[in-house]
């Protein structure tokens, strides 16, 4: 009596979409298999690891980090250094000076350093915001028309922001948009069903569906990604078969395991440790459960993640 | 359990001008209404090409070929008495997105089209009913095992086997309503699937209360267990008791606009 | 699993004899699944059908228990369709090739990671030692015992029988033999019955493996978990998903047992990779996760991971109502409040903590609920607040006099003013990660 195995292979696929141009062009989804599930089905493009930097600069109370992008001083020399990084797919640039209620940079010096970032590096890039609704579709809109051409992504556009971002990013300078929705699936299709009326292409889509941090309410991320994947391929739901994008390290370096230092815990040991290993797990947690990107921060944890992902695909 | 499926109604010979165009092999007009459907939200796409008794295996051939070439390989019911057009029109069948359905068979002259099915591995819609309709749901249960064993027999996953409990007209017929929904049910326990021609419930109705009834036995219908049905898709209030109903059986995800594109 | 009509028709004659009293098969099917009807009233049916229906009926996946824990009986393939019913469980790896130096530190290292998080007793549960070849079995029973001395259930990789039992007998308490294979299955399999152990079965294959698990099933060993590891990362999960799919999928009750994973191994000697595909296993199916160690950085994030992939989504995680101190609070600092839904707690501690300001953050019941969902229910209320602190006696043990609330529930401030006088009812923001600087400004 042979062992006959169940399969789980759906008449549905998860759309492809392109960031960036020429040789280092990543396509993300195409899948029509739950993550990883090669066994039911070949997984054409397999996950991709981003570098998470931001226009406030390196971490320097993080040792390892800081050696890594050591002389990289502006952060298009950053974004220069980020690309020799072992297992990075792209780059991502988070414009959190903007914030108006931080350092409110202006929307001219963020494009400046989009510009230089382009310049400097030929990675597909994609461009975070400051979470700040109003700045960020001013932020956005501008930075879209100074990369026209780049193909980048924009992540992302939310409740509050999506017109303007859809039509400058999508509509008017033909770049990727991100849907961002904080771990409510309904909330997560209803972007997309918006945009979609925007007359934003689904195939120019990429969702980031919300995250946490392993252990700071991961389950609702877990049920979030399988209930998107189900119905984006069970249900064969044209709304959800977005490939999804997740933010880790902005999430994963907030929290106390990665924030307290070893002499106030001594029995903890080292911090970078402790801060890579929750941005490993995390990710690792994420691509499971449907990531089709990470975007992570240690140079240890893009290259563990990006060797993990070529193990399993 | 699954979303509900559409089996659109419109391309029958009882519509004159879809009569017409079948006689006169005039494309046209028959993709255009099963594009309609589709874009309505049919899954199926019903073929009724009438008894056709001269032409049957031409004509279905011809609709098969046409309506599958021009709407990317959407599966098709075939239905016609004739039971050499239904072989003909699968001959050419495209499988790429789903079994033919034969339409149909029921417990009494009709029952080789059980037979038809399993030979080609196709759906096959059973109607509860052996020439008259079953007088209560003790007779139509019987009728159902009948059918539920020949195609067993056969070789055919129960699956495959689409139980009509045969929709009656309320104007006439009102006490047995209930008796309809129940069968439904009990089909349904079995985990069994069902279909039927809903509509038939309001005929005789001044037109603009046929979709409200239609809508609204639809709904006590599908919180029965009513899988599938043979209806007009481009009936606006129909298609959103489809849509909502997926919603709540939590077959499809909600989002605020999720009626929108149904006009 | 319930059982449809239609399955249990098919087991009767079909013949509509009527003499269990309904009119066909078809009928009587139908009563049987839905439980208003018996088996036994169909006098045709045989004790072969009976017996094939409470097969069919049975869990689909087993539960296997070693001392305390409990292992499978799952049922659900996603945690959102049900619950998750047993969490993952980790062991630390020693092997008797290992020189005492080498165990001594990894003992050590087990015994001091043993922390609560959030009412959860966080620690490796089980650990693993494994018979090396060519290490005479003295030293492997030696090490059996030493490790026995640690309290924790042990998982035996050993294929010899005997050595199995010798093991098993100093292992102080219900252990795992990981040792049939499908060369020694029938002696591994005797000899875990003998020892009232759990039988772990491994061989090359998927295929391999079914039909090992079937002929010790057939011996009447029903107590065993799976070694899902293979030699790639790749086939070890597509053994691990395949296996508990089988079970819950397509109800093969062969591949019904819970799984171990040896992470360790398929890590080589990446410790970060280790700790990737712990996550990954945490989340995806693995019943048993072998470590190489398990320190204090990887324990924090992975044993997170596992408390929230494993909570019942029915009901949410909650803290214990209390008082939490805060970068060193003293009952001479200032208090806030806020509810005792996991989330919310973790997210306001976090950025109380990020202040750098001591602060006695007080948690009271409020049924799991976040801030705003909780008032609308009536579960954080003045006269909620009020009562918490005379339960707790807050008077007694906080010296200050000043209450931070939620500013969510801004509008509580004069009716908790009201009921207690003697404070000062501070605002905060709406939003957690406005905190920080709230508070370095107060």
């Amino acid at each position: 009596m042979a062992f006959k195995p169940a399969s789980q292979k759906f008449n549905a696929t998860i759309n492809q979409v392109e960031i960036g141009s020429g040789d280092k062009k990543i396509t993300l989804g195409g899948e029509c298999t739950l993550p990883f599930y090669t066994f039911d089905a070949e997984i054409p493009n397999a996950p991709k690891v981003g570098v998470e930097l931001t226009d406030l600069g390196i971490d320097e109370t993080l040792p390892g980090l800081k050696e890594f992008y050591a002389g990289a001083a502006t952060v298009a020399e950053q974004a220069a250094k980020a690309a020799t990084m072992e297992g990075a797919d792209f780059i991502s640039i988070r414009f959190e000076g903007a914030d108006p209620n931080g350092e409110n940079k202006s929307v001219d010096e963020c494009v400046e350093i989009a510009k230089a970032v382009a310049d400097a590096t030929d990675m597909p890039l994609v461009i975070c915001g400051c979470k700040n609704a109003e700045k960020d579709a001013d932020l956005f809109n501008k930075i879209a028309e100074a990369l026209a051409g780049k193909n980048v992504l924009f992540l992302a556009a939310k409740e509050e922001n999506y017109k303007t971002v859809g039509a400058s990013a999508g509509l008017a300078y033909n770049q990727k948009v991100g849907a961002e929705s904080a771990v409510d699936i309904n909330l997560a299709k209803q972007l997309n069903v918006v945009l979609g009326q925007l007359g934003v292409k689904n195939e120019t889509i990429v969702m980031n569906v919300g995250t946490a941090t392993a252990g700071y309410g991961f389950e609702y991320v877990v049920s979030t990604m399988d209930r998107v994947k189900a119905a984006a391929l069970s249900q064969n739901d044209a709304a959800l078969q977005m490939p999804i994008m997740t933010p880790i390290a902005s999430e994963t370096y907030n929290v106390k395991e990665a924030i307290v230092s070893e002499e106030d815990f001594p029995e903890w040991g080292d911090r970078e440790t402790r801060a890579i290993d929750m941005e490993i797990t995390t990710a690792a947690a994420c691509l499971a459960s449907g990531s089709n990107a990470v975007i992570l921060k240690h140079p240890a944890s893009v290259a563990t993640i990006s060797k993990m992902i070529k193990e399993l695909v | 359990m699954a979303k509900f499926i559409v089996i659109g109604e419109r391309i029958s010979t009882t519509a004159p001008s879809i009569n017409k165009a079948l006689t006169e092999r005039d494309p046209e007009p028959i993709v255009k209404r099963a594009k309609e459907q589709i874009a309505a939200g049919a899954a199926y796409i019903d073929v009724n090409i009438g008894p056709a008794e001269s032409d049957g295996e031409e004509r279905m051939k011809w609709a098969v070929q046409l309506i599958q070439s021009e709407c990317d390989n959407i599966p098709l019911a075939l239905d016609t008495s004739n039971a050499k057009a239904i072989e003909a029109g699968i001959s050419v069948y495209n499988r790429s997105k789903g079994k033919p359905i034969v339409n149909s068979a029921d417990a009494g002259d009709r029952i080789g089209y059980i037979d038809l099915a399993a030979a080609n591995d196709a759906i096959c819609i059973a109607l509860c009913s052996k020439g008259v309709v079953a007088a209560d749901n003790d007779e139509r249960m019987a009728f159902l095992q009948e059918m539920l064993e020949r195609g067993l027999g056969l070789g055919m996953e129960a699956e495959d086997l689409w139980f009509d409990p045969l929709f009656l007209v309320i104007k006439g017929m009102q006490d047995k309503q209930m008796d309809i929904l129940e069968a439904i049910k009990m089909i349904s326990d079995m985990g069994l699937n069902t279909t039927g021609g809903l509509s038939n419930n309001s005929n005789g109705m001044p037109k603009e209360l046929r979709q409200i009834f239609d809508s609204n036995l639809l709904a006590m219908a599908i919180m029965n267990g009513f899988t599938s049905a043979i209806v007009n898709p481009n009936d606006k209030r129909l298609m959103e008791t489809v849509r909502v109903t997926d919603i709540i059986r939590n077959e499809v995800l909600y989002a605020d606009s999720c009626l929108d594109d149904l006009n | 699993m319930a059982l449809k009509g239609l399955d249990i028709f098919k087991l009767t004659p079909k013949t509509n004899c009527k003499e269990c009293g309904n009119p066909t098969c078809m009928a009587f099917s139908m009563k049987v699944a839905q439980g208003a009807a018996q088996l036994d009233a169909c006098p045709h049916i045989t004790d072969d059908v009976k017996a094939q229906l409470a097969e069919a009926t049975a869990p689909p996946m087993k539960t296997i228990k070693v001392g305390e824990h409990q292992l499978g009986g799952e049922t659900v393939l996603c945690r959102h369709e049900k619950t998750f019913v047993s969490k993952t469980l980790y062991a630390v790896a020693i092997n008797d090739a290992m020189d005492d130096a080498t165990v001594d530190a990894k003992l050590e290292g087990v015994k001091k990671v043993d922390y609560d998080r959030i009412g959860e007793r966080m620690y490796v549960e089980f650990l693993y030692v494994k018979h090396e070849d060519g290490v005479d079995g003295a030293k492997f029973v030696d090490l059996v015992k030493k490790a026995a001395g640690l309290s924790r259930n042990l998982i035996l990789e050993v294929e010899d029988a005997d050595l199995a039992k010798q093991a098993a007998a100093v292992a102080g308490g219900d252990c795992i033999i990981n040792g049939a294979t499908p060369a020694n299955f029938e002696a591994m399999s005797a000899a875990a019955t003998e020892a009232k152990a759990v039988l772990g079965v491994k061989a090359g294959s998927l295929d391999e493996l079914y039909d090992t698990v079937a002929a010790i099933e057939k011996l009447g060993n029903k107590n065993l978990v799976l070694d899902a590891t293979a030699d790639t990362i790749k086939a070890t999960f597509e053994n691990v998903v395949q296996i508990r799919r089988a079970a819950l999928k397509n109800n093969d009750r062969t591949f019904g047992y819970p799984t171990i994973v040896k992470v360790g191994k398929l890590a080589k000697d990446d410790d970060k990779m280790q700790m990737a595909l712990a996550s990954l296993f945490t989340v995806k199916y693995g019943s048993i996760v072998v470590m190489q160690d398990m320190t204090y950085a990887q324990a924090l994030p992975v044993f997170g991971l596992r408390q929230n992939v494993f909570t019942d989504p029915q009901k949410p995680m909650t803290v214990e109502p209390g008082i939490y101190p805060i970068n060193g609070a003293t009952p001479d600092d200032i208090c806030a409040t806020t509810v005792d839904f996991a989330l919310t707690y973790f997210v306001v501690s976090g950025e109380l903590e990020r202040s750098g300001k001591p602060v006695n953050l007080l948690i009271s019941d409020a049924g799991g609920m976040s801030v705003l969902t909780a008032w609308a229910a009536g579960k954080l209320s003045a006269s909620t607040i009020a009562k918490f602190f005379e339960e707790q006696d807050i008077a007694g043990k906080i010296n200050n006099r000043k209450l931070i609330i939620p500013g969510k529930v801004a509008v509580l401030k004069g009716e908790i003013e009201a009921k207690l006088p003697d404070w000062e009812i501070i605002v905060a923001p709406n939003e957690a990660v406005q905190l920080v600087k709230f508070m370095k400004d107060l």
